[in-house]
């Protein structure tokens, strides 16, 4: 009797995990996101899929339906010191996020930032580090490269760093803390 | 409607026979909306408490929980909100619950048999509250004997 939308649902949950683990161990490649299209989008899918009651998200660019917020059961936080941040890429950061202690640096920021394509774009982009046979070349369109510029200093001291995940469609690629970047 | 408040409901109505309430909740419209508010859920309630010569924390034990907030929109518009918090491991058990509760809160189609189960239910926390009282009264112990005990060991 009850409608519980896809994304809800553990079976869905669980691919949807399989697909954020393998854009994070294979940093540059796309991974596709399950959700249905009627109800929901991928990024409240992801996020469906990695928050519960005990971590805290943040939404400076209101890109969230006010009525998931109950449903992901997150906190809601400060972009300074929020676990999860949702961003437009298409806007500048204009925050600092948390890039973990040398004892605990899990206790980072995850960013996940909303982009246009990860398809086709002006912003070209070589990957290299971990996860990366030789080098991946991406192109996205919808992102700033001030995320990219700022990205460079919150990372620079490993393993302190932030971990960001592009959205585009129904698709994710993942950008960990250890891939290196050169934008082409 | 019903005597009880609302924040009675919800346990007057888990003592009410599951038949009893699948039956009320499977005569409500089919065509009815209901969307959950936050996730349901079950799971394990730990109840913590603080010990009296330290006060330092520690969980006394485990209780099975679960818990539902959803909502319901009629066809003819009218939308309601319902919520349950029970000490059970079904999921759905919660659901119906909340179903009810939303129905009665609101007085959509229905609400007079979810009332007379508010009452079913009513009457038998009565009867359980009765028969714990009756127990409850045999273990008292009559400390007055002891006086009449130690006089004798004097």
């Amino acid at each position: 009797m009850l409608e519980l939308a896809s994304i809800w649902k553990p079976e869905v949950q669980q691919q949807n995990y399989r697909s954020i683990l393998e854009a994070m161990s294979r940093p540059g490649r796309i991974q596709n996101i399950t959700f249905s299209q009627s109800d929901s989008d991928a990024m409240t899918a992801i996020l469906a899929t990695l928050l519960d009651g005990e971590v805290s998200l943040s939404d400076p660019d209101k890109l969230l339906n006010i009525d998931d917020w109950p449903m992901l059961q997150a906190t809601k936080a400060e972009p300074d010191c929020a676990d999860y941040i949702v961003c437009k890429g298409s806007s500048s950061p204009d925050f600092e996020p948390k890039q973990g202690t040398l004892s605990s640096p899990e206790y980072s920021a995850t960013l996940l930032l909303q982009v246009e394509s990860l398809t086709s774009g002006s912003s070209k982009i070589r990957l290299q580090g971990p996860g990366i046979e030789t080098s991946e070349e991406v192109s996205i369109s919808g992102l700033s490269d001030d995320w990219l510029t700022r990205r460079e200093d919150w990372v620079y001291a490993f393993p302190l760093g932030v971990d960001m995940i592009l959205v585009a469609q129904d698709m994710i690629l993942a950008l960990p803390r250890t891939t290196r970047l050169e934008v082409i | 409607m019903t005597e009880l408040e609302r924040e009675e409901w919800i346990s007057v109505l888990n003592l009410v026979p599951d038949e009893a309430l699948r039956a009320v909740i499977d005569n409500f419209p089919a065509d009815w909306i209901i969307k959950p508010k936050a996730l349901p859920q079950a799971g394990l309630g730990l109840l913590k408490m603080r010990d009296s010569a330290l006060g330092e924390p520690f969980y006394l034990g485990e209780f099975p929980l679960s818990t539902c907030w959803l909502s319901i929109s009629t066809q003819d518009g009218k939308t309601a909100e319902g919520a349950a918090l029970i000490m059970d491991d079904r999921i759905e058990q919660a659901e119906q619950l909340a179903i009810c509760d939303a129905v009665l809160s609101a007085k959509l189609p229905g609400w007079e048999s979810v009332a007379q189960l508010v009452s079913l239910g009513a009457e038998r926390k009565q009867i359980i509250e009765k028969e714990r009282k009756a127990i409850l009264a045999r273990t008292r112990v009559d400390f007055s004997l002891l006086d009449d005990a130690g006089d004798d060991d004097a």
